[in-house]
C-alpha cells in the first residue's frame, strides 16, 4: 500500500532551545485513520500544524503523497498542501453563514458540492444560519464539512472531541469516521483519550516529550506494552473498564 | 538561523523592511545629520537657552504630571466607585477636554484671567477686588496644560477601577480595612502601570506642546527647536536640538517602562465578577466634597474656556463668520481624512506584511514605525525638511530639476509626516485586535486554498471593522488637532483650523481667535460623540452578531 504522509527526522523548537518535537519519523498509509494520543505538551498539535505547513520545522522532511513539502530548502504554502485541517475550537468564520463556511474555499461546482456537505452533515436546514446560532456539535460538523469540501488528500483533526461532552462525543466519533470513510480520505486525528482512538482509529501513534514512544496498528497496541508510558495508558483504561463492568454488575 | 534566512525571508519581508525605512526617515535623518556636527548658532544657544529649555522642560513635566494625575485619578475612583446624580453625564464630560487642544485653553484663560477678564469681573462683582490672575508664568502654563491633558490619565485609571474584581474589594473589607486604606494600600498600587502609561501620554503631549508655551513666553525645547530653526535661521542646531529632545523622550520612555515592569500586575479578572461591586452612594458632606473634586477638571478644562471662546466668538463674529472659515475647515477636514485614511492603511499593511513574513528579528521595524507618537512633532517636521532638503539638492545639483515645489507645494510631504507622527494611534488597537481573533482563523482560510491577500479581505478586515472605524477617527481628531508640525511643514496655500486660531491669538489677535478654536472643538467634540454612541449601539451590536 503507497503512504500518502511519509515524516522523516522532523523537529521543531519554538525557543531554538527546547524541542516541541524532536526527530519523528513515521508513514501513514493511504485511506487509513491515525490517532495521535499523548499528554498535555507532547508535542501533538505540533506535528498536525507542521503537517499542515503552519509551523516551520526546524529540521527534517514533510511528503505527502509523494511529494516534498518541507525540507530544509522549500516550505509549501498551506494552501498548496492539499490536507484539510479541523481546528480544536473549529475556527468557523463567525461573519460567515454555514453555507459561506462551508463554500469559502470551493472554487468549482461551488452549489452543488456545498448541498452534498450539507447533507453529508445532516445540517441542510442550516445553511443560512451563523456559527454562533450552532450547538458545539453542529460547529464542528461544519468545520469538518468546510475541510473535506476540498476533497483533500489527507484530513487532520485537532483534538476533535475535546469541547464535547460525552454523549455527543461518541455520536459524534462514530459519525466522523462514517463520513471520512465515505469520503475516502486518510485521516490524523489528536486525542488525548484513549477511548476516541481505540474506537475510530486504524493505527495509533504515542507521543511523549516530543519523541514518538510507539507507532502501530491497533490490533498490535496489547502486545506493545513494553513501553511505559504507553503501559500505563493502557493499564488505565483496562483499570476504568473493569470498574465499569463492576458498578454495571451490580 | 541564518541556513533558514533564505526559505524564511519572502516578498513581505522586503516590503516591511522598505515600508518602515520609508516611514522612519525623519528620525533616522536626525540621527544621520547628527553626524555633520553642530550649526554657527550652536555655542550661542548652548551658552544663553539651553539651561532654559531643559530646566523648563523638566518643570512643566514634573508640574503637569503631578497635577494630571491628581484630577485624573481622583476623577476616576470617584466615578468608578460612587453613585451619585449625573453620574454617567459627568463621567462622560470628564473626557471632554480632550476635545479642546490646550493652546487653545491657553488663549481662552488670558480672556478669562487676564486684566479686566470674564472670571474676574465675576469675582468683582462679588466683592473680590482682584484686577488679574498672572497665568502667563510656569504655574499658569502647568494648570493650562493639566486641565487639558488629565484625561489621558482619568481615562486608563478608570478603565482599571471599573475592572477590578468584586472579591478584591470585599477581600480588603473582610480583612478591616477602611475605604480610604483600601484606597491607599490596594487600588491605588494595582492601577499604578494604568496611572504611569496615562502619565507617559501626559508628558509625550507637554514635550509636543509649542502653542501654549509660546504664547505664555516659556522657553521649551519644542519653541527652541522652532526659534532656531525660523528666527536664527540654523537648522543644523534645531537637529542637535531636536536629538537632545530624542533622548529626553526615550529617558522618559525607558524610566517609565521599567516602572511598569517592576509594577506590572496581573488581575486574574473573570468577566462576571467584573466591576459588579455596588457602588456606594454619596451622601452629606462628601457628597459636595466629590462634586467639588469632579467640578474643578470639568470646568477648568472645559467649561470656561469654551465660554470665553462662545463669549469673542460673538464679538467678533460679524467679522470672522465669512467663506473663508469655511474653506478653512473643510481644507482642516480634507487633510485629517486623507491622513487617517493613509495612516489606516499603512497600520494594515504593516501590521499583515510583518504577520506574513516569518523573519522574527523584522518586528524591530513594527516598533520602529510606530516611535513617531512619543516624538515632539517639531522633531518630525525638522527631520523631514531636512531630508527633503538633501532630495531637492540631490536633484538639482545632479540634474538641473527643480523639484522643490513637490515637497513644500503640496500636502503630500504633512500627510507623510503625519503617517509618521500617528500611525501608533491606528497600528495598536488594530494589531491588538487582530492578536484577539488569533491566528486559527486566517490559518483556516488558508488550509481551505485561499491564499493570504484574500484571507485578510475576505476574514480579517470584515472581523476588525469596527476597531478600524475608531482608530480612523481617533486619528482623525488627533490630526485636526495638531499644531507644530502643521505649522512647519503645510504648504503656503493650506490653512488649517488649528494654524488659524494659531495665527490670530500669535498676533495678539486672541478674540478673532475664538471661531476657528470653536469649530474645531465642534467638530472634534461631534466626532467624540458620534464614537461614543457608535461602540454603544451599531458597532456593539456588529460585534454581538458575529
Amino acid at each position: 500500500m503507497s503512504h500518502i504522509l511519509d515524516i522523516k527526522n522532523l523537529s521543531k523548537s519554538y525557543d531554538g532551545k527546547n524541542y516541541a518535537l524532536s526527530e519523528c519519523t513515521f508513514a501513514l498509509d493511504t485511506g487509513k485513520i491515525c490517532a495521535v494520543v499523548g499528554e498535555s505538551g507532547s508535542g501533538k498539535s505540533t506535528l498536525i500544524r507542521l503537517i499542515a505547513g503552519l509551523e516551520r520545522p526546524n529540521g527534517g522532511s514533510i511528503t505527502i503523497k509523494g511529494a516534498v513539502m518541507s525540507d530544509d530548502n522549500k516550505i509549501t504554502a498551506p494552501q498548496n498542501r492539499h490536507v484539510g485541517l479541523v481546528f480544536q475550537d473549529y475556527a468557523l468564520f463567525p461573519h460567515l453563514t454555514v453555507a459561506q463556511n462551508i463554500g469559502f474555499g470551493i472554487k468549482a461546482h461551488k452549489d452543488e458540492t456545498l448541498q452534498q456537505m450539507l447533507k453529508l452533515i445532516k445540517m441542510d436546514t442550516y445553511a443560512s444560519a451563523y456559527p454562533s446560532e450552532l450547538s458545539g456539535g453542529q460547529e464542528q460538523r461544519v468545520a469538518l464539512a468546510r475541510a473535506l469540501a476540498l476533497n483533500p488528500e489527507l484530513l487532520l483533526l485537532d483534538e476533535p472531541f475535546s469541547n464535547l461532552d460525552a454523549a455527543l462525543k461518541s455520536d459524534l466519533r462514530q459519525e466522523i469516521k462514517q463520513i471520512v470513510n465515505q469520503v475516502g480520505t486518510s485521516m490524523i486525528f489528536i486525542t488525548h483519550d484513549l477511548y476516541d482512538a481505540i474506537d475510530i482509529a486504524d493505527e495509533i501513534l504515542f507521543l511523549k516529550k516530543g519523541k514518538i514512544q510507539l507507532h502501530c496498528p491497533l490490533s498490535a497496541l496489547s502486545k506493545s506494552t513494553e513501553n511505559q508510558a504507553v503501559k500505563s495508558l493502557i493499564d488505565e483504561l483496562k483499570h476504568n473498564a473493569e470498574h465499569l463492568l463492576q458498578l454495571l454488575k451490580h | 538561523m541564518l541556513k533558514h534566512l533564505k526559505r524564511d525571508s519572502n516578498q513581505w519581508s522586503l516590503y516591511t523592511v522598505t515600508i518602515s525605512l520609508f516611514i522612519a526617515i525623519p528620525l533616522l535623518a536626525v540621527v544621520i545629520y547628527l553626524f555633520n556636527g553642530p550649526g554657527d548658532m550652536w555655542s550661542h544657544i548652548s551658552n544663553h537657552f539651553l539651561w532654559d529649555y531643559i530646566s523648563n522642560s523638566i518643570i512643566l513635566l514634573f508640574g503637569t504630571g503631578l497635577l494630571s494625575a491628581l484630577f485624573g485619578v481622583s476623577a476616576a475612583w470617584i466615578v468608578s466607585n460612587y453613585q451619585f446624580r449625573f453620574r454617567n453625564w459627568i463621567q462622560w464630560l470628564l473626557f471632554l477636554p480632550l476635545a479642546i487642544p490646550s493652546y487653545i485653553v491657553a488663549y481662552a484663560y488670558v480672556g478669562l484671567f487676564g486684566n479686566g477678564g470674564s472670571f474676574i469681573q465675576i469675582l468683582n462683582s462679588l466683592g473680590i477686588s482682584i484686577q488679574k490672575i498672572e497665568m502667563m508664568n510656569h504655574l499658569g502654563l502647568i494648570w493650562v496644560l493639566s486641565c487639558s491633558l488629565f484625561p489621558y490619565v482619568y481615562a486608563s485609571s478608570r478603565a482599571v477601577f471599573l475592572s477590578f474584581p468584586k472579591s478584591i474589594k470585599e477581600s480588603a473589607q473582610l480583612l478591616g480595612a477602611s475605604h480610604r486604606r483600601y484606597f491607599f494600600s490596594v487600588a491605588l498600587p494595582l492601577a499604578s502601570p494604568a496611572i504611569i502609561g496615562g502619565l507617559f501620554l501626559v508628558f509625550m503631549e507637554v514635550l509636543n506642546d509649542f502653542g501654549a508655551a509660546k504664547y505664555y513666553g516659556i522657553n521649551t525645547f519644542t519653541t527652541g527647536i522652532f526659534r532656531t530653526w525660523t528666527a536664527l535661521e540654523d537648522l543644523q542646531s534645531a537637529i542637535y536640538l531636536s536629538a537632545l529632545l530624542v533622548l529626553m523622550v526615550f529617558g522618559i520612555n525607558a524610566f517609565i517602562t521599567w516602572r511598569r515592569r517592576k509594577k506590572s500586575y496581573e488581575l486574574k479578572i473573570n468577566q462576571s465578577q467584573r466591576n459588579n461591586f455596588n457602588k456606594k452612594t454619596l451622601k452629606g458632606k462628601k457628597r459636595w466634597l466629590y462634586g467639588f473634586i469632579l467640578s474643578i477638571p470639568v470646568l477648568f478644562g472645559f467649561v470656561l474656556p469654551v465660554v470665553q471662546l462662545v463669549y469673542w466668538a460673538v464679538l467678533t463674529f460679524a467679522e470672522m463668520f465669512n467663506a473663508e472659515l469655511f474653506w478653512i475647515a473643510l481644507q482642516s477636514v480634507g487633510v485629517a481624512l486623507s491622513a487617517a485614511f493613509f495612516i489606516v492603511i499603512t497600520s494594515i499593511v504593516l501590521i499583515y506584511f510583518t504577520k506574513w513574513n516569518h523573519l522574527k528579528g523584522l518586528r524591530f521595524f513594527k516598533k520602529m514605525v510606530t516611535i513617531g507618537y512619543v516624538l515632539p512633532g517639531a522633531i518630525i517636521g525638522i527631520g523631514i525638511i531636512r531630508s527633503s532638503q538633501s532630495v531637492i539638492d540631490f536633484f538639482s545639483d545632479g540634474f538641473g530639476l527643480k523639484i522643490g515645489f513637490l515637497f513644500y507645494g503640496s500636502s503630500f510631504i504633512l500627510v507623510y509626516a503625519y503617517i509618521f507622527r500617528f500611525l501608533a494611534v491606528a497600528f495598536n488597537p488594530i494589531e491588538a485586535n487582530a492578536l484577539k481573533i488569533g491566528k486559527n482563523l486566517g490559518e483556516a482560510s488558508q488550509i481551505l486554498g485561499v491564499n493570504k491577500f484574500k484571507t485578510l479581505l475576505k476574514v480579517e478586515l470584515p472581523l476588525l471593522r469596527n476597531v478600524i472605524i475608531s482608530a480612523f477617527v481617533l486619528v482623525f481628531i488627533d490630526v485636526l488637532k495638531e499644531l507644530p508640525l502643521t505649522l512647519i511643514l503645510k504648504p503656503y496655500n493650506l490653512n488649517t483650523l488649528a494654524v488659524s486660531a494659531y495665527a490670530y491669538a500669535d498676533d495678539e489677535r486672541v478674540a478673532e481667535a475664538a471661531l476657528p478654536a470653536l469649530v474645531l472643538i465642534f467638530i472634534i467634540a461631534l466626532l467624540m460623540v458620534f464614537l461614543n454612541y457608535a461602540e454603544k449601539t451599531f458597532l456593539k451590536a456588529t460585534a454581538k452578531t458575529k
